[in-house]
């Protein structure tokens, strides 16, 4: 096999990834439209009951209005075909754009998401990385514990919990939304307003993540320790932060890294309670909004999107993966 | 019985299993200790603890908190264990078949795993849920068909490892069946880390199984932790204790399955204990 | 229509101007509302859609002819006067001079005409219904609208509240798919507010339309709807004062209580009259055992409803006696009555032959709860208690709200509970659950249960176009003696949405339309 660069076999790769992204997205979308096709319940049904008023003209009307009325391969393939022109549709409720509804709430969620991933990461390694470095000592088996109890505590019964202290209790933190709105703020008044009210979604949606990246890093951190070249840096007389920055922190992030990249997918799960709780303006309402009301086009568009996401975090992830753990590189090849 | 013996010395492990026979306990005599279904409504509406003799208060209707949490474990534990088996037994198929058969079969089978990864989980499950409406058997449906893909790849990894070992070979020259070969010799070697993984998935089953009712998704019979979260939600400023006990009873159940799987898995198989934790 | 009558409609319609300029002494422009939608309308054209918080926030941009006290009589809207010839075929409309809409373009009586005839029998199923009854709408000028009828229709003058007939402006829509005409995001009405700015998942912000033509008003400056999807949260914010209106179910009932002691807020329960939601346990006649009368008079017997009134509703519902809700017209409380007794329903089970078995269980039944919020999911349980008190296994079934609208409208379901408005008058609001001609499958809010009486038919239809009050009150009392004999459904409660609003807005709820009402009239002290 011809050694290539690093940085072409990394270009291969994204490469191949990609092909290999549009045809699971395409898989995706169809699996999308089955499974929700799957779900008994007329879309034209519910918009008719909501009206509080229906007649057969009005649910002929809506069927027609929606493509409704024809066979399922044929909506399912105009449905692919649009999916491939980016194109997401029509929501039926809302009456507006999917792509409009699904992109006015996305910063939402990905500030909610984004932060709560990055904050779990960085602490979780953080505390982690200390257990490790004390294994065995009492502020290890704190860690332990704490990170253990996080780990089995409902992501939405710990929101409920700090609503209960920190906002009915205490009065400190507003208990919902993204911003205080009617009130005429300096763009950095109204970043601090917005984190206030982030503080307690993120806590919520970050503490499982913390402690499963804490363990995670504790152990690695534990394993490297044990290997071979930390021995052998030791050995040549390199010591405390040269070794532990230089050899031990990259090596123990692999494992790390892997696991985040997978569950970027879950925290987004994640996120569809923590918008219930906290009244959360963003796609994990929308999607139980949608789901409720059986607002296909919705349903379909985020999902898709959300799947994209996830695709390109994991591509993401085997990049990171490649930078920082160089004995992988030439395998790849 | 070296495995039972270094588990009882196996701190952690053990706390775990005593609090689970405890929740187990408090599953199998709550029609005793609570003669009274937990739906009836008996005494005034939001009655605090400890006051008209509930322990845990009265929910909005004026039932019973502490029946709720009691009838709860049953529901927790039926699902949770139910899903873990039914992710286990898809899980454990692919798994097997993608790993003994390799090349395209083994292709197809991780990139459908893959996709189902993609997917979040939660997401997944809510779609699952209401497409089939909520009923104990589509739930723990749901939750299997959202958890089988980690117990898929561990089985797949361990069957590549043990493939190619001499007593499968020895097994294949005697002329033995694929299926006397999978189940007679591969499966029982490969056997611990599955169960390990299994006992935690009982932990996310319930996790997902108090969201999901959490949302209102939950079989509407059926008197669960999440369902009465889900009830004291909005209530929270008048009854703090709807929602704070079933949450706490959540929490000791799901701490404990997990601390008794991790104690399983250091006794059983050091190897993948230490790479998984 | 008799002479009586006929003077009453002028002298009402007449009573509203100097009423107006009294009104106009005391009261300061400027000021924000601040109030809850919930949950987030899909869009703001209330002739495309009518859910409730549609209706609301509609409501203040969209207006109709005209509006309806709490006694259910009219009052002017956009028409400041009307006439009905004495055979109660013809209504000729005044309108108001210099109406405009938010665009700018005045308002006139060929608006009028497109949006009844045009838009809403395309759009509006219950319009739809009414304007059917027209054999012909005219513009003569363009202050006068002159509906003739093809044959009289009591409530026809009921027809034209901002829920029912919202006036669309025919410069837009003429010509277009109704539907997905481009300027429906812009929501152009002739209310006194109009859109200023949307922000989905946020808030929906309307400011006052300058041009509009009642002097001074409306008072208040601007209104700002905050979308906030969690209920104690918007508890919350009522009682901090974030928001200092809120309506229908933004308020969860056990929540209304706590609001009475706040001394800043004002809780009613008036302003519901013309919708008068009334909710029953809804059983399919078609199926065993529901289809024999005596069972259906045992599920009367066996729900406390007083209890369900006070444990589930908190205390904000009347017990129903029967079809017509005590706030509707025509209501007549000498029927049956259903007293709660275990003994009585057990008999009446027993009388029929659904006698216990060994387990001392006589049924099972299936209950659809509706997909509509805690309360509902409250009262199944609450059903399922009392069924179990007689023998009967109520098992609950969950379901979204399409699975629900599927089952019920194909009939697929052997009860549930349902909500329907009254409307102001029987034959807009009740009628349409029990006659047979509104068995229609696939249909939601039709006579889903599938209750059939020639005589209870004959009875609606005379009714309906019957002229004479008093003749009318007969003809409804005959048929809510036969309905509640029947029970094609057993009504449960006459629900009593709260609206809590801060004290120091005024004429917050003036007319029985409530929080839909166009708040032109309402300003802050």
């Amino acid at each position: 096999m011809i050694r290539l660069g690093n940085a072409a076999t990394i270009g291969l790769m994204a490469l191949s990834r990609i092909a290999q992204l549009i045809a699971v997205i395409l898989l995706i979308a169809t699996f999308n439209f089955v499974l929700v096709r799957a779900a008994p319940g007329d879309p034209a049904q519910v918009m008719a009951g909501q009206s509080g008023a229906s007649d057969p003209k009005l649910l002929e009307d809506l069927r027609k209005e929606y493509g409704l009325d024809k066979p399922y391969v044929v909506q399912l393939a105009s449905y692919l075909g649009r999916v491939v022109k980016l194109d997401l549709g029509y929501s039926y409720r809302q009456r507006r754009p999917v792509a409009d509804l699904v992109l006015e709430r996305l910063p939402a969620t990905l500030l909610l998401t984004v932060t709560a991933f990055c904050l779990a990461l960085l602490i979780g390694t953080t505390l982690g990385a200390l257990a490790g470095l004390a294994a065995g000592t009492v502020l290890d088996t704190v860690f332990t514990v704490l990170s253990l109890v996080l780990y089995a505590t409902p992501v939405f019964w710990l929101g409920l919990m700090l609503v209960l202290v920190f906002s009915v209790t205490l009065g400190w933190l507003p208990p919902f939304g993204y911003e205080t709105i009617n009130v005429k703020l300096s763009p950095i008044e109204r970043a601090l307003d917005v984190a206030k009210h982030l503080i307690m979604p993120v806590t919520s949606l970050a503490a499982i993540y913390l402690a499963i990246y804490a363990r995670l890093m504790r152990s690695s951190i534990i394993e490297v320790a044990q290997q071979d070249f930390i021995k052998t840096a030791r050995a040549k007389g390199l010591t405390g932060p040269s070794i532990v920055f230089g050899h031990m922190l990259r090596n123990a992030l692999v494992p790390v890294v892997t696991v985040a990249g997978m569950q970027a997918g879950a925290l987004v799960g994640g996120a569809v309670v923590i918008e219930t709780v906290f009244a959360w303006p963003g796609l994990g309402r929308l999607t139980f909004d949608a789901l409720l009301q059986r607002d296909y086009p919705v349903l379909l568009g985020i999902f898709l999107i959300l799947s994209i996401v996830v695709i390109v975090l994991n591509l993401l992830t085997d990049l990171i993966y490649k930078l920082i753990d160089p004995r992988m590189t030439t395998g790849a090849a | 019985m070296d495995a039972v013996r270094s588990f009882l010395r196996h701190p952690s492990g053990m706390v775990g299993l005593v609090v689970l026979l405890i929740v187990v306990i408090v599953a199998i005599v709550a029609p005793v200790a609570f003669p009274v279904s937990p739906w009836e409504m008996v005494s005034a509406p939001f009655t605090p603890p400890g006051e008209d003799g509930l322990l845990l208060g009265g929910d909005t209707l004026g039932r019973d908190v502490a029946a709720g949490v009691a009838y709860g474990a049953r529901v927790s534990l039926v699902i949770g264990i139910a899903s873990a088996m039914a992710a286990m037994v898809i899980g454990v198929t692919i798994g097997a078949i993608s790993g003994y058969f390799g090349g395209k079969v083994d292709l197809v089978l991780m990139r459908m795993t893959e996709l189902f990864q993609t997917i979040p989980a939660f997401v997944l499950a809510i779609l699952l849920v209401a497409t089939f409406n909520p009923s104990l058997l589509t739930i723990i449906l749901t939750i299997g068909a959202v958890s089988w893909p980690p117990l898929a790849r561990l089985t797949r990894a361990e069957f590549l490892r043990l493939r190619n070992r001499e007593f499968v070979e020895a097994a294949l020259c005697q002329g033995e069946g694929t299926l006397r070969i999978v189940l007679g010799h591969i499966l029982p070697n490969a056997i611990s880390p599955i169960l390990v993984v299994t006992s935690l998935t009982v932990a996310t089953a319930i996790l997902l199984e108090s969201a999901l009712s959490f949302m209102g998704l939950g079989d509407p019979n059926l008197m669960s932790w999440g369902f009465m979260i889900g009830a004291g939600r909005t209530v929270i400023r008048n009854a703090w204790w709807m929602s704070v006990f079933p949450g706490l009873a959540i929490l000791i159940t799901v701490l404990a399955i997990n601390l008794f799987g991790e104690g399983l898995s250091d006794v059983l198989n050091p190897r993948v204990s230490r790479r998984r934790s | 229509m008799n002479r009586r009558e006929f003077t009453q409609a002028m002298l009402a319609a007449g009573a509203a101007l100097p009423l107006g300029i009294t009104r106009a002494a005391g009261q300061t422009r400027g000021g924000t509302l601040n109030t809850i939608i919930q949950p987030e309308p899909p869009l703001l054209v209330t002739a495309f859609n009518q859910q409730q918080p549609t209706l609301t926030l509609g409501g203040k941009i969209y207006e109709s002819l005209l509006k309806y006290g709490a006694d259910l009589k009219p009052m002017p809207g956009m028409a400041q006067s009307w006439e009905i010839s004495p055979d109660g075929l013809t209504y000729t409309f005044k309108l108001f001079p210099n109406i405009t809409f938010h665009d700018g373009k005045p308002m006139t009586s060929e608006d009028v005409v497109f949006s009844c005839m045009k838009v809403l029998t395309e759009t509006h199923p219950r319009a739809r219904q009414n304007f059917a009854r027209v054999a012909s709408a005219e513009a003569p000028d363009p202050l006068t609208v002159v509906f003739k009828l093809k044959q009289p229709f009591a409530p026809f003058l009921g027809c034209f509240d901002c829920t029912s007939a919202p006036i669309v402006p025919k410069h837009i829509y003429e010509g277009t798919d109704f539907r997905k005409n481009p300027l429906n995001d812009k929501a152009i009405g002739t209310g006194p507010f109009k859109l200023k700015e949307w922000v989905r998942g946020s808030h929906v912000h309307l400011v006052r339309h300058e041009g509009y033509y009642l002097k001074d008003q409306p008072y208040l400056d601007e209104i700002i709807y905050r979308i906030i999807p969690d209920s104690a949260s918007r508890a919350l914010a009522l009682e901090n004062g974030t928001v200092q209106l809120v309506q229908w179910a933004d308020i969860e009932f056990f929540d209304v209580q706590r609001f009475k002691a706040q001394k800043n807020l004002e809780v009613t329960t008036k302003g519901y009259e013309y919708f008068a939601p009334h909710q029953w346990l809804e059983m399919n006649n078609r199926i065993a055992p529901m289809n024999d009368k005596r069972f259906r008079q045992a599920v009367m017997h066996l729900i406390d409803r007083d209890a369900l009134a006070k444990r589930v509703y908190f205390g904000s519902a009347k017990v129903a006696t029967g079809p017509i809700s005590s706030k509707t017209k025509f209501y007549d409380g000498k029927v049956k009555r259903y007293d709660y007794s275990i003994e009585k329903a057990k008999a009446l089970l027993d009388e029929m032959g659904l006698k216990p078995d060994a387990n001392g269980k006589r049924a099972e039944i299936k209950y659809v709860v509706p997909p509509y919020g805690e309360s509902y999911q409250r009262a199944g349980e609450f059903f399922r208690q009392s069924f179990a008190r007689v023998g009967i296994d109520l098992v609950l079934v969950g379901t979204d709200m399409a699975g629900w609208a599927e089952k019920v409208g194909n009939w697929d379901y052997e009860m549930t509970q349902n909500l329907l408005y009254q409307l102001g008058d029987p034959a807009l609001g009740v009628a349409r659950t029990y006659v047979s001609s509104n068995i229609k499958k696939g249909i939601l809010f039709s006579n889903t249960q599938g209750y059939s009486n020639p005589e209870v038919d004959k009875l609606f239809d005379e009714a309906a176009v019957t002229l004479d009050e008093a003749r009318r009150q007969e003809l409804y009392s005959r048929v809510q003696q036969i309905l509640v004999e029947d029970v094609p459904v057993a009504w449960t409660l006459e629900l009593e949405y709260p609206i809590i609003y801060d004290k120091a807005f005024k004429n917050v709820v003036s007319t029985g339309i409530g929080s839909h009402e166009t708040f032109g009239a309402v300003y802050k002290s």
